[in-house]
């Protein structure tokens, strides 16, 4: 149904009362019907620490679960993440104990020092000339990887990838 | 729970949420952040971004994107505001900033093609259905329904510009609603045809019911 203008003389009429009542109604309706993921504004300060340093940023390039036959019904997740000078691969797959095990390829391969920012205190590994990294136990929750220039030498900028959650 | 009885539906008492985050104040209390986020203070910066990312959610949602790829966006719009925060000084100018940005960065998302749902009309096919409940909330979800319904039945820019400006403070209306394209006077600080037109809705579907005040 389309009202002609003529029976809206109320458009004219200031924000009252009732308007801003109505909004906060529109408000809490979309805010129950589609909700923001709590922890989002969380991951967004976790990331936003790293405003002074010079980094890329890596976009979420592709995602797929699998399940992995030979470990039953637990599920392997494969993540790619590309920024301009670096695709990051890295691959999930639960511990018995509760942590995760991730291992990682950088393409083009090379070897960087790589950060695991996390729940409990980073850790930090080497990729291997082949670009390859493992980090063998690492908490569930949020977590992120910071891909740095490969020396204290070198000059280029550090890799980050957008907060994961494990 | 008797003033929502008896009270106009939509003008009875907010008891979370809404009634806080849209006090007239809170454009003030965002540029004081602004000021202390531009002196590097990480958690003024962080209080801005827990205050405005259920706005930007809504714009990036609205604009068609998943929820993953809308997550991605917003993470992209706040790295990238840092980059501009010395050169917005206003709340209207900072929320308008960050609402352009966020739309333009959904429709490269989407332009880029992955992992897209149709956008048109996509939001507002069902109103997820209620657990089950008190009697007082059994009441609001009366009142979500009709609202929903009415809702609805406006033009797709109405939609959005309401969703959105719903999630805006109160000062920055204005700003929101030139963000979106929106008109000068689509709403702020006078109540615009899309709010005009839900309200006469809304007075058809309830038999007049809602606007009663006595």
């Amino acid at each position: 149904m389309t009202l002609p203008d003529a029976d809206l003389p109320s458009a004219d009429e200031p924000l009252d009362d009732s308007d801003f009542g109505l909004l906060g109604e529109i408000r809490d309706m979309f805010a129950a019907a589609d909700p923001m993921p709590a922890e989002l504004p969380d991951r967004i300060r976790f990331l936003l620490a790293f405003r002074d340093l010079e980094i890329e940023v890596a976009r979420l390039a592709a995602e797929q679960d699998e399940l992995v036959a030979a470990r039953g019904p637990e599920q392997s997740r494969t993540i790619t993440f590309d920024s301009t000078t670096l695709t990051i691969m890295i691959r999930i797959d639960a511990n018995k104990d509760g942590t995760v095990r991730v291992d990682g390829w950088l393409a083009p391969a090379q070897c960087r020092e790589i950060e695991m920012k996390c729940a409990a205190d980073p850790l930090s590994v080497t990729s291997d000339e082949q670009g390859r990294f493992a980090f063998l136990r690492v908490p569930r929750g949020t977590a992120q990887l910071v891909v740095r220039p490969a020396g204290p030498e070198e000059t280029g900028r550090s890799v980050v990838t957008p907060a994961l959650i494990f | 729970m008797d003033d929502r009885r008896t009270g106009p539906i939509m003008t009875g008492p907010i008891a979370t949420g809404a009634g806080q985050q849209n006090r007239p104040d809170r454009g003030t209390r965002i540029a004081r952040l602004m000021g202390a986020a531009r002196q590097g203070s990480e958690d003024a910066l962080g209080q801005i971004v827990t205050e405005l990312s259920p706005l930007l959610w809504q714009v990036a949602r609205a604009a068609g994107l998943n929820a993953g790829d809308a997550e991605d966006v917003l993470q992209t719009v706040w790295l990238r505001l840092v980059a501009h925060l010395d050169g917005i000084h206003d709340s209207a100018a900072l929320t308008g900033w960050l609402v352009t940005t966020t739309r333009r960065e959904a429709w490269r998302v989407r332009a880029a093609g992955r992992k897209q749902v149709p956008a048109d009309h996509e939001t507002l096919d069902e109103l997820p259905a209620a657990g089950p409940g008190s009697e007082e909330q059994v009441i609001v979800d009366d009142e979500r329904r009709l609202l929903w319904a009415a809702i609805g039945r406006l033009s797709a820019r109405c939609q959005e510009l309401l969703r959105i400006i719903a999630f805006a403070p109160r000062p920055d209306y204005g700003a929101v609603a030139a963000a979106l394209g929106m008109p000068v006077g689509s709403i702020g600080p006078t109540r615009g045809r899309c709010l005009a037109k839900l309200r006469t809705l809304l007075a058809d579907e309830a038999g007049g019911a809602w606007r009663d005040a006595s």
